[in-house]
This record gives structure tokens, sequence and C-alpha cells, in this order.
């Protein structure tokens, strides 16, 4: 059994890397073509400073595309893995926290966002498509080695 | 190899670097091309303290803001229930009226948006208001509002005259819906429609629905 995961470890890195990647990389462009929109999820969540969540509604596509071609070209992939389960995590602790307190909001996760009507929350979907999401981040943090990679 | 060890170093290295090249370049240039520029073309009526939205009675009190987007069909839901209260306080200069509209749901907003805004230039901006949420299509981002959509719009108003065709034509205030939009942004707007009186939001659940509840919300708010 051992061994049979031992051959298999380099295509299971493989296979999150392209996941978690191709992931990340369409959240970002999803969001690339409507900044505005972006902003305005993340200040729907009304956790951060107006400036603040603007900035990051801004930014944070940029940052998506950047880990998630990391990832699929496998260069810095520990460093990428970490940074793509954190990000997860991020977006479940806020996703939870509007839940919590009564906001109905789109998550924003891919290009959507702002407030919706409250028949229309996904929340427990999206924190367990995002639990998922950082589970590959962390395997991918401890075996960051895997096929076709661009370092070795 | 060695030889090839240090090629695939140095392929790595220049992935790396390609990858922090396109995130520091995106970054900046997000951040840059969404800021307001005051030297874009604005609607006479336009008022850059007032977030860039067209401003009706300036010099009346109390104010109003009404954040838009003319795809939202929640806001031509608003406007049929309550827009004809709202042209009558402004038609009888009861509040100053601030109209911004947005548009994030598509390029159509942005045509809808100039084409108000040309309408706005020609003292036509309530018209053009109600006129457009009459005519707004089923479903959004349907390419109802393309070509020459704008242009029978203005006519079903009677707005007619060169320097509307061609306002519409040159997308002249295309510019200003993005500087709307980035004020929006930083007045916390966060869903179409909203609205606020002297800056304090009106309940969205009871209040922009029910014609009884807004008029007693912007009575509540100063107008008389």
């Amino acid at each position: 059994m051992g061994d049979k995961l031992k051959i298999a470890q380099p295509w299971l890195t493989l296979i999150c890397r392209l996941v978690l990647g191709g992931v990340l990389i369409a959240a970002g462009v999803l969001k690339i073509g409507n900044l505005q929109k972006s902003a305005m999820a993340v200040r729907a969540y009304e956790l951060l400073p107006i400036s603040l969540a603007n900035f990051l509604g801004y930014s944070l596509p940029w940052v998506e595309i950047g880990i998630g071609l990391l990832l699929v070209t496998g260069a810095l992939v520990r460093f990428a893995g970490f940074v793509g389960a954190i990000t997860m995590l991020a977006f479940i602790i806020a996703i939870s926290q509007a839940w919590a307190r009564g906001l109905s909001i789109d998550c924003g996760c891919f290009g959507g966002g702002g407030t919706i009507d409250p028949s229309q929350t996904k929340y427990l979907s999206e924190i367990i498509r995002d639990i998922g999401l950082m589970a590959l981040g962390i395997y991918l943090y401890f075996y960051p080695k895997g096929r076709f990679a661009i370092e070795k | 190899m060695a030889a090839n060890n240090n090629g695939d170093k140095g392929t790595r290295n220049l992935v790396i670097a390609m990858v922090a090249f396109i995130v520091a370049v995106g970054v900046i240039f997000s951040l840059i091309s969404n800021r307001a520029n005051s030297n874009y073309a604005v609607p006479a009526a336009v008022s850059e303290a007032d977030g860039y939205g067209i401003v009706l009675n300036p010099t009346s009190t109390p104010k109003i803001d009404v954040y838009l987007d003319y795809q939202c069909p929640a806001c031509k839901a608003f406007e049929l229930i309550n827009g004809e209260y709202l042209n009558e306080v402004i038609a009888q200069k009861k509040a100053k009226v601030v109209f911004h509209p947005l548009t994030f749901i598509g390029p159509e907003s942005i045509i809808a948006a100039n084409a108000a805004a040309c309408a706005a230039d020609e003292n036509k901006f309530v018209d053009m208001n109600l006129a457009l949420y009459k005519n707004q299509a089923s479903s959004e981002n349907s390419g109802k509002w393309q070509g020459d959509a704008m242009l029978a719009v203005g006519d079903s108003i009677g707005l007619r005259s060169d320097s509307f065709k061609k306002c519409v034509a040159d997308g002249k205030y295309v510019k200003w819906t993005g500087n709307v939009s980035v004020a929006s942004g930083k007045a916390n707007i966060n869903s179409t429609p909203t609205i606020r009186i002297d800056g304090k939001d009106l309940d969205r659940n009871t209040e922009y629905s029910d014609q009884a509840k807004f008029k007693a919300a912007l009575t509540a708010g100063g107008v008389k």
C-alpha cells in the first residue's frame, strides 16, 4: 500500500496543482473584466475599511492568476500551495461571518458579488467548495514535487 | 547533467519572474485605471462633489441620492412604483436629487448611462430616465441596446436634436461613467437600486417597493 502511494503521489500532486491552479486562474480571469464588481463584492462582506476593500477588489484577481500560473506550471509549488490554502481559508472565514451576521451576498468568487436576495445565498456550498480547495493547497504544501513541473 | 540542471533552474526562474511581472503590471494598471479622472468630459448637470452624479435642483434640500443601473430589473421595479412621486418631488423642487447611473451589469449599461447623460445636456434627463427603464430588455446583456436603440428611445421622448445624436454616437460621456463607478465604490454602494437621503440609506426591504413607505421615508428625511 505504501508503495502504491509512493507511485501515485507525483500524479496526485499534478492533479492538485492543475485543479487548484485552474480554479484560481478562472476565478481571477472572470473578475478582471469587471473590477468595479470585484471591488463591490469585497465591500459587501462589510469586513474591511472601504478603501482597503476596494484595493483588494482591484488586486486580488491578479494575485489569483499569478498563484494559479505558478501551480499550473509547477514553479514555487510549496509557496503557491501555501498561499492558495491561506486564500481559501480567508474566503471560508469571510463567507462564514457573512452567513452568521445575516448578510445576504454573493461570494463574488467567480465574478459575481454584492448584495443579493436572501433566497439566493449559497453559503454552505461555497464553504464546502473552498474547504476542498484548501485541502488541495495543504496537500501541495506537504507534497510539492510532482509530474510535469518546471521545478525539479 | 549539470548543464541540464542549470537550464532547468534558468527556466524556472524565468517563469517565476514572468509571473511576478504579470501580477505587478496587472495590479498597478488596475489601480491606476480605477480612479476618477476630473479631465473627462462630464454633462453640465454633473457635480464632482456629488460623486459625479447628475444633479437636479442643486440648491434644494434635503439631498436624495439614487444609485442605479439601467439594466437592473429591481431598479426598473423601483421606478415603476415610486418614480412618479420622485419626479413630482423634482418638479416641485422639494429636494435636490442626484442620479448615479452605474454600469457594472455590462456594456449596455454604459450605452444607456451615456444616453441619459446626453439627454441631461438637453434638459430631458427625467424623461430619458423613465424611457430607458420602460425600454429595458427582459434579460440582462441581451444586445437590445446596441446600434440605434438609444436614438429610438430618445425619439420616443421627443429628443431628436443633432447634438443628442452626436453625443450618443460619439459615446461622449462613456469615460464619465467610470468616474461615477469609482465614486460610488468609495460611497460603499453594493447593490442597485440604492437610495439615500442626506447620506442615510433607506431600507431596501420595506421602503423601495411600497409607495406609502417611500413617501413616509422621504418626509421623515425632510421632504415637505
